[in-house]
């Protein structure tokens, strides 16, 4: 999503862009990043317009002035959203991304997709997400040509930034707002409270939301550490992804299991982590792939 | 090698039911997760549980994606060979008069619950594909076929001659 129609005559003039998340902290709910970019030479006007950190204003004030900032002739928006189904799941895959690394990639993404459009970026200003000299190194070798500004808080420093904030505030309150569920389960609502996993509202919503073996709806980011004390009562699941490191350390235990269940000698109960059929001692042919006879179950 | 002193143990699954148009059919909803559910019990399957196409195919095999606990999941629907079906089997409850009726060992029960003609398998962080130990156990029904195929004369004739020139 982004600014529509022709590209203006001042995108071949220097621009600045800035660019912040919203939605980062929250267990519940997409991460949104928001970029906003006009012409150098429109700086001393932004200041005037009256952004400020997305955070400080009202929830009608930031609609307001993201309407506004819309019809600006002089102004260019886009977003970046990134739902929490891709968050979970690229946080949980066996190659885990962390969350920084995400947020990172999403915001190259917007300054590529901008660049891509045709608009001469010179500078960028960002709101830091971990280090702040290793971010500005990385950005810079991306985009060797761009300078690049990289600050705490940076969405309070710079109007630019503050534009981007609300950019990015509004569509993550939109998109919750009109969320729709994946899950056709009865009694589903959409009173998440702010998705900060200290909120009282979001405490009751993922309370009244949690199932013993689903854990939850797809909107709630699995990988939240706040996601495990709701799961504390629920079914276990375990993943190939995350017992590797485990069965490293016992594999000598491990094979040895494995052997006797698989010539027929245990005839115990199986540990249930076991119970994929292996294979194992067999010949090749069954071996690869993965037969192994049954006799008793 | 010898099972030592492993009791014996038969059993029968009944799968008459197979035959019967009563039977319950699981075609679509079997699914083969990577990964371990520490639960056996009803579940809300359909209510959460959603794959979607995803348009793309590989080897021939459409590629699905579902979620489950966060975790993306990519996977594809295959059939049953034909002859073949799948079968969700159950214990039957047994009878005081089997119980009863010999200590020699344990008998038990098994009959047919459900039968289904194709499954969809899962795997997490990768496509499926034909390589997936999974697909590849399927091989094992042509393997079935000719091991257990009754020889015929032509068959011995046509062996003892490939013998006769592997031999010179």
């Amino acid at each position: 999503m982004g600014s529509e129609g022709q590209i203006p005559e001042w995108a071949s003039t220097p621009c600045i862009m800035g660019i912040d998340e919203a939605g980062r902290g929250p267990v519940l709910g997409p991460m949104v990043y928001g970029c906003l970019y006009c012409p150098v030479s429109y700086k001393e006007t932004l200041s005037t317009l009256e952004f400020a950190d997305s955070k400080t204003l009202k929830e009608e004030k930031r609609e307001e002035l993201f309407e506004s900032l819309k019809t600006d002739a002089t102004i260019g928006w886009a977003v970046d959203v990134i739902d929490p189904r891709e968050l979970s799941a690229k946080m949980l895959q066996k190659n885990k991304i962390n969350l920084n690394e995400i947020s990172h990639e999403s915001a190259m993404g917007l300054v590529k997709r901008v660049l891509d459009m045709g608009y001469l970026l010179t500078e960028v200003y960002v709101d830091t997400v971990g280090d702040p000299e290793k971010y500005t190194v990385k950005l810079s070798a991306r985009f060797p040509s761009i300078k690049f500004v990289v600050a705490k808080k940076a969405d309070s420093l710079y109007p630019v930034v503050s534009g981007a904030s609300i950019v990015a505030k509004v569509t993550r309150d939109r998109a919750l707002r009109n969320w729709n569920f994946d899950e056709t389960a009865e009694n589903m609502h959409r009173e998440f409270g702010s998705g900060y996993p200290g909120d009282p509202g979001t405490k009751d919503w993922l309370e009244h939301h949690k199932h013993s073996v689903f854990g939850f709806p797809s909107l709630v980011r699995f990988s939240w550490g706040t996601c495990n004390s709701y799961f504390k009562d629920g079914v276990e699941v375990l993943w190939e992804a995350d017992v590797e490191d485990e069965d490293e350390s016992s594999s000598k235990t491990g094979k040895r299991q494995l052997k006797l269940s698989s010539l027929g000698f245990t005839g115990m109960k199986r540990k249930s982590e076991d119970i994929e059929s292996s294979g194992k001692g067999r010949c090749k042919f069954f071996e690869s792939r993965k037969l192994e006879q049954l006799t008793r179950f | 090698m010898g099972g030592g002193s492993a009791t014996r143990e038969t059993g029968t699954i009944n799968l008459a039911g197979a035959k019967s148009s009563s039977a319950v059919d699981l075609t679509d909803q079997i699914h083969h997760l990577p990964c371990c559910i520490k639960y056996d019990g009803p579940s809300p399957v359909s209510h959460y549980f959603k794959p979607k196409p995803t348009g793309v195919e590989l080897d021939g095999l459409n590629v699905k994606e579902a979620y489950f606990r966060g975790r993306k999941l990519q996977g594809t629907t295959v059939p049953l060979p034909d002859g073949y079906s799948g079968f969700v089997i159950g214990k039957k409850p047994s009878g005081k008069r089997k119980a009863s009726k010999d200590d020699v060992g344990t008998t038990a029960s098994w009959e047919m619950n459900a039968k289904f003609q194709n499954i969809t398998f899962w795997n997490h962080d990768n496509l499926p594909s034909k390589e997936d130990a999974f697909l590849r156990a399927f091989h094992w029904f042509d393997v079935a076929k000719a091991l257990h195929k009754p020889v015929t004369n032509e068959d011995m004739k046509s062996a003892s001659k490939f013998e006769a020139t592997t031999t010179d």
